[in-house]
């Protein structure tokens, strides 16, 4: 009785509280939309009023065009444009290094707003010599683009075969150096706390300077997406959410963890994939780069990635000196920092976009800055608080940065 | 894998793969292949027809033409074209020649798909060719329906308030107004009328410009055929140079493919050349496979060169005799490359 009276009641209750929650949820609708429907006057007197009484409208039309792959076949040119700017663009002639040449485009010549096109020009280029390419609107802008250095990239054709390079790349420049850098593991045992604590801080130095390095390229490739890709937000993106979610990640593993041996573990897993995340960007960078660089670069810059990715294995295994951790385990750890460098020369090289490259540099690195202050956090002001040693930090935070410029001194 | 010592860093390494202007794998040229195929029939022909007659390789030249009826002239036809003017007799004898030049605000379709916010007289670019004899009197009434002050300068002997140079009074034509220039033909030769406003280059860049002949008494030896070639250039994006330059306002008009000048062997040929290129010192014209007498500015009867090549400063003009001897296709163009394959090129197509 008692019990059903309450139950009666509760209900009573909570149909009082659904229909005045409708009525709410109501004048929340009218207090969200208000502002905005006033906002869409306010637009609409804006242009009525062609802009406030400033002639809004452009004399000349604001036309950009953003290219981006240029395919060379023997005898053949083909260049990817998109159109970044606010109104579409119609391709009228094409200027290759002071000529006006014949060209086909397709779909066709009028390209919509971000819409994009693939230009073919049969043009006799000659191997490793400059070519300056324009395109003429039909408002007159011409926009530019240059080969710095003609070869064919018609020697990767063939898709398996393609696919099968870049990986045998990717394992160079990505597994093999991070591997053999973790192989340092039995030796980092018998070394000191000092040592250590060194080793740790170099570790820190080698991420911010891998870190600040891809902050620069993503900028940079930012600062030519057309306006409306806005490459200096999808930086902000990629960093802000890659170290929030490392960030995210690593204090939930803390929380899990019991053990300090299974915390630095984790601390190792998360520096694998801050690391994984960063030459997962270097890869795509090198795929998109390669089929220039078969020809014109050289084994000796593979090399130099090599040389530098090395110490990025040191890095993962350096939280682990103390433990035994498992085979298996380490070898999961090698995957995960140096296999996404496999998977981005795949993406770089098959499906290759400047947004995307943007992107993925960013959160290589949002990645290795989280690690950098990850490391920081748990082993190096920790360690401090034990046994200070200011200018071992300092030392190796240097040092680090120091191997990393000497090694780009030498390679660059 | 090359070159050990490679300039190349491993920084622009990097950006020439991201930075987008380096080359991609094939695979993803195999990718785009099977992404597009379908091209549009105008740009496709245009260039296929270029590069594949014959087994001809392809060779610079725009793709598509330019609308010639919304242009209002056609260089086939400007080619050909020579304006005596209205004739009549003054009291004193002389014979008067009388022309009207409008000058105007006119787009033009430059090239298929451009077009150019040009200035013209007579809606054409060059205007009118004017031709009159040695001592007929010249009356020239320029009407300026454009925006900004204009005049006419004809080169040639004239009094200073006919010369179209520093005011109202001597033939500055402000908007919505007219002037009368009125002079004797003298010398005889191959001469020029241009704009003379400042900034003057723009002035004649923008299309104010035409060829003047004055006929020597008793004319010249008799030929098959005549025809003017006014050389020029236009700067579409304003930056000082030319992006395309040109004979009788179109460029690429007389190339294979297009409108080549159809001539038969023997036919003799006078061409009445005339340089008026802004932004780059000089101009030129070679002809293939032939040679030509050369009277610089025309002024003479006897030939000063037998040549296949001449070089005009800006302003410089010179008349062309000659005749083909073989048949074929022979092209005629600027002897700097560059001009040529920008537009100033030509083709004579001769027949037996």
């Amino acid at each position: 009785m008692d019990r059903g009276l309450r139950g009666q009641r509760l209900t009573a209750a909570n149909g009082e509280i659904s229909s005045s929650s409708g009525r709410m949820r109501i004048g929340r609708l009218i207090l969200l939309l208000a502002p905005l429907a006033i906002l869409a006057g306010v637009i609409v007197l804006f242009v009525y009023s062609k802009g406030a009484g400033l002639n809004v409208t452009p004399a000349a039309p604001i036309e950009t065009v953003q290219f981006g792959r240029t395919v060379l076949s023997p005898g053949k040119i083909q260049l990817h444009l998109r159109n970044t700017s606010p109104q579409p663009i119609t391709v009228a002639q094409v200027n290759v290094s002071d000529a006006i040449w014949p060209y086909t485009i397709s779909p066709g010549p009028d390209i919509p707003r971000l819409g994009s096109a693939t230009l073919t020009l049969d043009y006799p280029w000659v191997q490793a010599e400059a070519y300056e390419i324009s395109v003429l609107s039909s408002n007159s802008i011409s926009f530019a683009t240059s080969i710095e250095v003609a070869t064919a990239t018609a020697s990767t054709a063939g898709g398996a075969g393609a696919l099968w390079s870049f990986t045998l790349i990717g394992l160079y420049v990505g597994v093999i150096p991070i591997v053999l850098g973790m192989f340092w593991l039995p030796l980092l045992r018998q070394l000191g706390p000092r040592t250590m604590t060194f080793l740790m801080a170099a570790t820190v130095g080698l991420l911010v300077y891998l870190g600040l390095d891809a902050v620069t390229e993503a900028l940079e490739l930012g600062a030519l997406l057309g306006g409306a890709f806005q490459g200096t937000g999808i930086v902000g993106i990629g960093i802000v959410g890659t170290w929030l979610l490392l960030d995210a990640i690593s204090r939930r593993q803390k929380s899990i963890e019991r053990s300090e041996a299974g915390r630095r573990m984790a601390l190792a897993m998360v520096i694998a994939v801050g690391i994984g995340l960063h030459n997962l960007g270097e890869g795509l960078a090198i795929g998109a780069a390669y089929s220039v660089g078969a020809a014109a670069l050289g084994t000796f810059l593979v090399i130099g990635f090599i040389i530098q990715n090395i110490t990025e294995g040191l890095g993962i295994v350096v939280p682990l000196a103390k433990d035994r951790p498992a085979l298996r385990s380490l070898a999961l750890l090698g995957l995960i920092g140096g296999a996404p460098a496999i998977a981005g020369t795949w993406i770089g090289g098959l499906v290759y976009s400047q947004g995307l490259s943007v992107l993925f540099l960013s959160i290589g690195a949002g990645a290795v800055f989280q690690v950098a202050y990850e490391i920081g956090r748990s082993m190096l002001w920790n360690d401090a608080a034990k046994r200070p040693a200011p200018f071992i930090t300092f030392g190796g935070v240097l040092a680090g940065m120091l191997v990393l410029y000497a090694t780009g001194v030498v390679i660059k | 894998m090359t070159e050990p010592k490679s300039p190349i860093s491993r920084r622009s390494f990097v950006r020439a793969g991201v930075g987008g202007t380096g080359l991609l794998g094939a695979a993803a040229l195999g990718l785009t292949q099977s992404g597009f195929t379908q091209d549009t029939p105008s740009a496709s022909d245009a260039s296929h027809g270029a590069a594949h007659e014959g087994g001809m390789h392809t060779m610079p030249t725009v793709v598509g033409e330019v609308n010639h009826a919304r242009n209002g002239f056609n260089p086939t036809a400007t080619l050909i074209d020579f304006d005596g003017g209205a004739v009549t007799r003054l009291s004193s004898g002389q014979t008067l020649r009388e022309f009207t030049l409008v000058v105007q605000n006119k787009t033009i379709e430059i090239v298929p798909g451009v077009e150019f916010a040009a200035w013209t007289y007579n809606d054409r670019i060059p205007g009118p060719t004017i031709r009159v004899d040695e001592d007929d009197r010249v009356r020239v009434t320029v009407v300026n329906a454009s925006d900004h002050p204009h005049s006419t300068h004809f080169h040639g002997v004239h009094p200073g308030l006919v010369d179209g140079v520093f005011d109202m009074r001597s033939g500055v034509v402000q908007p919505g107004e007219k002037y009368v220039y009125e002079f004797d033909a003298e010398p005889f030769g191959l001469h020029l009328y241009h704009c003379h406003t400042a900034p003057l280059a723009k002035h004649i860049a923008k299309g104010l410009y035409g060829a003047f002949i004055i006929d020597p008494k008793g004319g010249r030896a008799k030929v098959d055929r005549e025809m003017v070639m006014v050389m020029s250039g236009y700067d579409v994006d304003f930056d000082g140079s030319n992006d395309f330059y040109l004979v009788n306002g179109i460029p690429f008009h007389y190339d294979h493919g297009k409108h080549p000048i159809a001539l038969r062997v023997g036919e003799k040929v006078r061409v009445y050349l005339v340089n008026m290129l802004e932004y780059d010192i000089a101009n030129s014209f070679h002809l293939h496979a032939n040679f030509f007498h050369y009277f610089p500015t025309g002024t003479s009867l006897t030939p000063a060169e037998f040549t296949d090549t001449v070089g005009l400063m800006q302003g410089q003009r010179g008349i062309l005799e000659l005749s083909f001897k073989h048949p074929g296709r022979y092209m005629f163009h600027a002897h700097k490359t560059e001009f040529a394959e920008l537009g100033w090129t030509g083709v004579f197509e001769v027949s037996a």
